[in-house]
């Protein structure tokens, strides 16, 4: 599944490396990590949120590899605005489950890319908004993080960038911490810092 | 007889690497251009089963703005101006410019959309929404990723908005069918905003310029009408 390169490159290979880099670069800040997949097996998007929605005071990091892009950049994306409608309090309302977490999630976007922009020469300076459909069902504060890319010539250039790609994602969670007060009950709407 | 006998097959080991040497990179470009009239093939049969894009040479000629991928691969879209003969219906009008975005930029490095990829229908509902259906050759051709994927659906509503104003959000089917994603990442289940509230579009100006393939189209229109 995921992109490939012309070089044979698989984007689930590499993507596993750079997650559990990352999971380590994190709990050395002190947070607990959940992995949504360990090896080849591919859970749907709806089984992803659900780990997640229950999850009490959770965020979400989706890490990708893209088949196109200037290579040895990253990106971080955050859910695009949803339509207006009217919200049900108490329940999860499932295909816009983001929502109320937007603001959370641009910040925590915001944070990450900002970290990311000063390790890789090219990368935008802010998370931007698209319409990533695993983060549409996430009631947390959640993000995609997409490493260009499994086009580069050698594999190697894709595995330089990994540790700083995991640092960089622990330092912008780490930054946003603060930011976060935790709802009381696992989907509930958050709580905003001033 | 030994020393001989490896003097020979070094002298031949030899002249064989030499010859792999020289003939090697002229192998790989005939298997570039191999590959390149294959997909070219691949796609002129395509456009052949298909029903034509409805360009009528007595339409007006309209300084048409399409949105391609800028050659830098820092996923932006650069619009570049065209004139082309579009009907003042808004049906047949996107059909026109989606057919026209689809048959791509002459630098295939600036193509949004993959070649495979042909436009099944579009109809607008009474609420302003375009209903684009595309062959499966838009999912299955597109490269996977998040960047490429809004790449693509952001070339289709920006050119949708620079040209067809009636078209407020466009919701893409593939073959028919609503799709989860595009390639795995970008969500099609909802409508995309086709009228940009925050001045979305790119505003670099473009290239004046009349692509091969759309100066072929037009030709092959103005030619069909000559006939009749």
């Amino acid at each position: 599944m995921g992109a490939r390169g012309t070089e044979g490159i698989r984007e689930s290979e590499v993507v596993l490396q750079f997650a559990a880099e990352t999971k380590r670069a994190l709990e050395a800040q002190g947070f607990q990590v959940l992995m949504t997949r360990e090896g080849n097996d591919n859970p749907s998007f709806d089984d992803r949120s659900a780990r997640v929605n229950a999850q009490r005071g959770a965020i979400f990091i989706t890490l990708h590899i893209a088949s196109t892009g200037l290579p040895g950049t990253v990106r971080t994306y955050v859910m695009q605005d949803f339509p207006r409608a009217i919200e049900s309090p108490g329940l999860i309302q499932w295909d816009r489950a983001q929502a109320p977490f937007l603001g959370l999630s641009h910040k925590l976007g915001d944070l990450v890319q900002a970290e990311l922009a000063k390790k890789f020469r090219g990368s935008p300076p802010n998370a931007e908004a698209a319409p990533v459909r695993q983060l549409r069902t996430t009631a947390a504060p959640a993000i995609a993080v997409e490493v260009s890319s499994v086009s580069v010539q050698q594999r190697s250039e894709l595995d330089r960038m990994i540790p700083g790609v995991a640092e960089a994602i622990a330092r912008g969670v780490a930054a946003f911490r603060p930011s976060y007060v935790v709802p009381g009950m696992p989907g509930m709407n958050p709580v905003t810092q001033p | 007889m030994n020393s001989k006998w490896q003097f020979w097959a070094s002298a031949v080991l030899f002249v064989a690497v030499m010859g792999a040497a020289i003939y090697f990179p002229s192998l790989r470009k005939q298997v570039y251009k191999a590959r390149d009239i294959t997909e070219k093939t691949a796609e002129q049969a395509r456009r052949e089963l298909l029903p034509p894009a409805p360009m009528n040479s007595g339409d007006p000629l309209v300084r048409a703005k399409l949105y391609w991928g800028s050659r830098d691969r820092d996923g932006s879209l650069l619009p570049v101006t065209v004139e082309l003969p579009l009907s003042s219906d808004p049906v047949l009008r996107a059909k026109q410019i989606l057919n026209t975005l689809l048959a791509g930029p002459v630098d295939p490095q600036e193509r949004t959309l993959p070649p495979d990829a042909a436009l099944l229908a579009f109809y607008v509902l009474p609420d302003g929404t375009g209903v684009a259906d595309f062959s499966e050759g838009l999912a299955t051709g597109i490269p996977s990723g998040i960047q490429s994927e809004q790449l693509a659906v952001d070339s289709i509503t920006h050119t949708l908005q620079a040209n067809v104003p009636q078209v407020q959000r466009l919701k893409i089917l593939i073959h028919g069918q609503e799709a989860d994603t595009l390639a795995g990442h970008l969500d099609l289940t909802q409508a995309f905003q086709v009228s940009m509230k925050d001045g979305g579009a790119p505003t670099t100006s473009g290239v004046s310029i009349l692509t091969a393939p759309i100066q072929k189209a037009i030709e092959k229109v103005k030619g069909g009408s000559k006939k009749k």
